[in-house]
């Protein structure tokens, strides 16, 4: 587990004390009930459909993934080496839980699941994503999603 | 990832983060985050198990229903049952090369292929067995032009390097549920694979070109597995 005492010390230290962006204000946006949700899922695992340009290094952009991928179709270009990729091997829900959504989404506890998703590549500084992250908001607006998970690896 | 939080949210959007380190989350205090207890890179949980990742996902969800944020920063109360090692798994026999590795590992890679429908194999464009000797080749201290255009050799490498590891544990995991520590202690102090990138790693150290120093560094050996 990720707790950080199980962890080598050097990258316990080096996660804990990661440089974190300091943020002026504290946005909370409200909405209708879960089960009356769009939900979109943004991946920060350097997720990207197969056959397309993989992220290359520390890339502030993103990948569009569209709803329709099939799980082999989905390979995970992240830079960094020391998470498992093992779970994400054997089951893409442990990443990009797409099957589960659409579960979600055919019992009617979320309203539906979004039309495309995306994925950015973690490591990169939160600062450079920052554009990146405001023009993807107006995709997901066109999309309907007024829920976003974001998972990270 | 808080950060993109705080971007959509800014923007309209209402999120939920899921977090792995808590300390992370405690810094950026994003509107909303559920801390797991699961290890980096299984943000929902075990592999194969749906109501628990479902418990997952709809507790992260159901943060959204509540009022009194920011921040709402809630746990979830369970470990992965996946972190338990599979008894009954068995490693593969060992193999002197990686391309021997490669051709003995086939048969189960295969196999698992055609049960799971799925293969996470394909970052380098390369065959699996170009992957295999593309890292033989850096070994021998010959590193191939890239065949790739727009692609240079180290990040070919790079790529060939996250194909062979992702092909032989895909096929080393089987139809077994082992645990990523016994398929990493496989892979890292067993597999001819590990022996040839903790030696590819020393060779790079070693190097006069400070790009392959950064390289070896960071992107052949993880962390906790580098040898003392």
């Amino acid at each position: 587990m990720t707790r950080l005492s199980k962890l080598p010390p050097a990258q316990a230290k080096r996660l804990a004390e990661l440089d974190c962006p300091d943020f002026a204000t504290r946005p909370f946006v409200s909405g209708p009930a879960l089960s009356r949700r769009r939900v979109a899922i943004v991946s920060s695992a350097g997720l990207v459909v197969r056959g397309e340009e993989p992220f290359r290094g520390r890339d502030p952009d993103y990948r569009a993934i569209p709803g329709t991928t099939a799980p082999e179709n989905l390979l995970m270009s992240h830079i960094s080496i020391n998470f498992d990729r093992t779970g994400f091997q054997e089951d893409w829900n442990v990443v990009f839980p797409l099957d589960r959504l659409g579960e979600l989404a055919a019992a009617g506890t979320i309203g539906s699941v979004a039309r495309t998703h995306y994925s950015f590549m973690g490591a990169t500084d939160p600062v450079q994503m920052e554009p990146h992250a405001r023009e993807l908001a107006g995709r997901l607006k066109q999309d309907g999603v007024d829920a976003v998970i974001l998972s990270p690896v | 990832m808080s950060a993109l939080g705080h971007y959509l949210e800014e923007e309209g959007i209402a999120t939920v983060a899921i977090g792995l380190i808590r300390p992370q989350i405690e810094n950026t205090k994003p509107p909303r985050a559920l801390w797991v207890p699961f290890e980096l890179g299984r943000p929902f949980g075990p592999p194969g198990d749906p109501a628990f990742q479902t418990r997952v996902i709809l507790a992260a969800l159901r943060l959204l229903e509540r009022a009194d944020g920011p921040v709402i920063l809630a746990d979830f109360p369970a470990d992965d049952p996946r972190e338990a090692p599979d008894p009954s798994w068995r490693p593969p026999a060992p193999a002197e090369t990686v391309a021997a590795e490669i051709a003995a590992l086939a048969p189960a890679y295969r196999d698992r292929l055609a049960r799971s429908g799925r293969s996470t194999v394909g970052l380098s464009g390369l065959s699996i067995e170009a992957c295999g000797a593309t890292i033989a080749a850096w070994l021998r201290g010959a590193p191939p032009p890239s065949p790739r255009p727009g692609y240079s050799a180290p990040l070919l490498l790079r790529f060939a390097i996250d194909d062979v590891k992702a092909y032989v544990l895909e096929a080393a995991a089987g139809g077994a549920r082992p645990s990523s520590r016994q398929l990493g202690d496989w892979l890292w102090q067993r597999s001819a694979t590990g022996a040839a990138l903790h030696a590819l790693r020393e060779l790079c150290l070693a190097s006069d070109d400070e790009r392959l120093k950064l390289i070896a560094g960071n992107f052949i050996v993880p962390a906790a597995r580098v040898r003392a």
